[in-house]
């Protein structure tokens, strides 16, 4: 587990926990603001319903017996009160009496803050106090305390107070507000549980994929990261790394191989200088003896050393990692070239080589190709026993491919050698001897130089009609047409 | 002692088949599996040295062909150093397996075991009365005193000692003395046998008249 500051599931988590409270907390205020002005909309009407009460009843107390039923103004009541003898009516005062919860009050003064009627359960000290802005009957809803107040102010400088307790009614608003937040919090704690739990499911993948990682690059190249059963975001990175993996084994793969081969290969030519000098140092020998075998020693380091060599090319040529060399050639002037600086072998072997150069020009590096034909040609003349016969070498464009055959009249390869010609010391019988120059490699270092250039190398044969071997790479656009113009007779 | 060289690499052949002639060894070479197998079948060898990696038919062919007919010792040459190549050569009929590159000496020393061996003989000495031939050193000693023989007369010594108590054939002897490049004449064998007499006592080497010599 990693700290919880750099871990995504415990980042993931305290995010959603931030939201979901934020969340929580709006939808909770909401809801309590809703039923808190709902109750408070009951409690003014009710205030409000015992102020009219209020004058009503001092109206029905006090009414002049001489004036008939009917609304009257209110002013009289306040004439009367003004006066100054007025008592709270009883029946007034049965209403407006108690201390129990929900009970009500009422407080009336004049202009000059003198009380002038009040209920008994008054609280001391209540005054009406209407805001500044007054019109005729302007109100003034209030809490104060305990109390929900409404103050009057009439148009004759009497100000009425009436009140309410709503103790009760404070009480259960608490008890709404904390039964609120606990559910509040319960539902939150419910949500981050779940977002622990679904950020699990959702990093899940992601752990699984990470372990196999580990575990392949801590050294089992043969393991892949399982795609089946991740999610599909998941799932291309699964197959991006799985690919990166293949890439990798191929690579150690390569570097086994080449070492594998090199110490394979170089096992022979050591034996061979252990056991000359080993020969040798023996008894006592004529300096004639010690040159001779001095020779060969000499000769075998060549042949390891154009060995090495070789390997080292191959190597290097299958590690694509640097950009290849691009440049425009001609695939006639490579292939004169290589049968210039073959000729004192093909004279040697008393092998004639016939050249049909048209242009062929494409892109690519000038010394691999150059070192591709050069293995094709001396492949073809090393293959002639008995010695004589010919080698045709020969260059074209064909269809925007640039082509370079090389054939020759030798012994040809027998058809179960075939598919192998190309793998790294494939020898055919006649050629096995490592003192010729021949590495076993040569026809490999070719393939993979044609692969390097997205192009083919194909070789066939019949035994006793010797081989055509066939490079083609793609041609170089622009000059394409006007080279095959000029390639036609 | 006749031996069979078959090793495709012609430097390795060259350096070998000289070491070995220098041993006093008698011996035919061959360049691939087939020839190879024909001069198996054909001589009788004491001893065929045998590469794995040849043109042809490659090792294992030659020596699961060769086996049925012939039970000449073998020893494999190779480069193939695995445990599972180890067990294929020996299990295939092969007596020995020599990876390369491999020391001049050992190689000396195991061919010397494998002929040993297979003449019957445990010990490097073989004791004739007082004398005592010491196959490994290749001293031969009468009574304690070491006695001068020329190379030829070793072998044709060592042969007949190693083979004591058998009637060893003039034909025999030819075919395990001298390899196919040598041109020696008949009588030879017969100078050899002389001078042996002289050195080492007239009774040592017996002439059984039609059948050969033997050191009884």
């Amino acid at each position: 587990m990693q700290l919880p500051f750099h871990s995504l599931r415990w980042r993931l988590q305290a995010w959603h926990g931030l939201i979901l409270l934020l969340v929580i907390v709006a939808l909770c205020g909401a809801v309590h603001r809703l039923a808190t002005v709902h109750e408070f909309q009951r409690i003014d009407r009710e205030v409000v319903a015992a102020e009219r009460a209020l004058v009503r009843g001092l109206i029905d107390a006090w009414r002049p017996a001489d004036l008939p039923e009917g609304p009257l103004s209110p002013r009289f009541v306040f004439e009367r009160i003004r006066a100054g003898d007025a008592t709270v009516p009883s029946a007034v005062a049965a209403r407006f009496s108690g201390t129990e919860p929900g009970h009500v009050y009422f407080v009336i003064r004049d202009a000059d803050g003198k009380i002038l009627l009040r209920s008994d359960n008054a609280p001391a000290g209540r005054v009406p106090t209407p805001s500044a802005a007054s019109s005729e009957f302007s109100d003034n809803l209030r809490t104060v305390g305990r109390h929900r107040e409404l103050h009057r102010a009439t148009s004759d400088g009497v100000a009425v107070l009436v009140g309410r307790d709503i103790s009760a009614e404070q009480d259960q608003m608490l008890r709404f507000t904390a039964w609120l937040a606990a559910v509040g919090l319960g539902v939150w704690l419910l949500g981050l549980l779940g977002g622990w739990w679904l950020a699990g499911r959702a990093i899940r993948p992601v752990d699984s994929i990470s372990r196999t990682a580990t575990r392949i690059a801590e050294g089992n190249l043969d393991e892949r990261i399982d795609t089946a059963d991740t999610d599909s975001e998941l799932d291309q990175l699964g197959r991006v790394l799985n690919q990166t993996f293949d890439r990798l084994h191929d690579s150690f793969e390569r570097q086994r191989r080449f070492t594998a081969d090199a110490a394979h290969e170089l096992r022979t030519p050591v034996s061979i200088l252990l056991s000359e000098t080993q020969r040798i140092l023996r008894r006592e020998r004529s300096a004639g003896e010690y040159h001779e075998a001095l020779q060969t020693c000499h000769d075998t380091a060549g042949r390891m050393r154009r060995l090495v060599e070789a390997l080292l090319l191959l190597a290097r040529l299958e590690n694509n990692s640097v950009a290849p060399r691009r440049e425009r050639l001609d695939l006639a002037v490579v292939a004169d070239d290589t049968a210039r600086h073959l000729a004192p072998l093909a004279e040697e072997r008393r092998v004639t080589i016939h050249t049909e150069l048209s242009p062929a020009v494409c892109l690519g590096d000038p010394d691999a190709l150059g070192i591709l034909v050069t293995n094709l040609v001396a492949n073809a003349l090393q293959h002639h026993r008995p010695e004589g016969g010919s080698v045709w070498l020969r260059t074209q464009l064909e269809s925007g491919r640039a082509v370079l055959v090389v054939r020759d009249d030798g012994p040809g390869i027998p058809g179960k050698n075939l598919p192998h010609i190309f793998e790294r010391f494939h020898r055919a019988d006649s050629a096995r001897t490592g003192g010729s120059g021949h590495t076993g490699l040569g026809l490999a270092i070719a393939k993979t130089i044609a692969d390097n250039h997205q192009g083919e190398l194909a070789a066939t044969s019949r035994p006793g009609e010797g081989a055509t071997f066939t490079l083609s790479l793609p041609a170089d656009a622009p000059d394409d047409t006007r080279a095959e113009r000029d390639a036609r007779p | 002692m006749r031996l069979l060289l078959i090793e495709d690499d012609p430097a390795l052949q060259r350096s070998l088949a000289a070491a070995l002639r220098e041993e006093n060894y008698a011996v035919d070479t061959a360049s691939d599996g087939e020839d190879g197998l024909y001069k198996a079948l054909e001589t009788a060898y004491d001893l065929i040295l045998l590469d794995v990696m040849l043109p042809g038919l490659d090792g294992w062919q030659v020596l699961s062909r060769l086996r049925p007919a012939r039970g000449t010792p073998v020893l494999m040459l190779t480069a193939r150093d695995t445990v599972p190549d180890r067990v294929k050569g020996l299990d295939h009929g092969a007596d020995d397996y020599l990876t390369k590159p491999f020391d001049l000496d050992e190689l000396l020393a195991r061919i010397r075991a494998l002929i040993r061996r297979s003449a019957g003989r445990v010990h490097p000495a073989i004791e004739i009365g007082l004398l005592v031939v010491d196959t490994a050193s290749r001293v031969v000693t009468l009574g304690g005193a070491p006695v001068a023989l020329t190379a030829r007369e070793y072998s044709l010594l060592e042969y007949l000692a190693l083979h004591r108590g058998q009637v060893v054939s003039r034909a025999e002897l030819y075919d395990h003395l001298f390899d196919e490049d040598d041109d020696s004449v008949s009588n030879l064998l017969d100078v050899h046998v002389s001078n042996l007499r002289k050195k080492l006592g007239a009774d040592l080497i017996v002439t059984r008249r039609g059948q050969g010599y033997i050191i009884p």
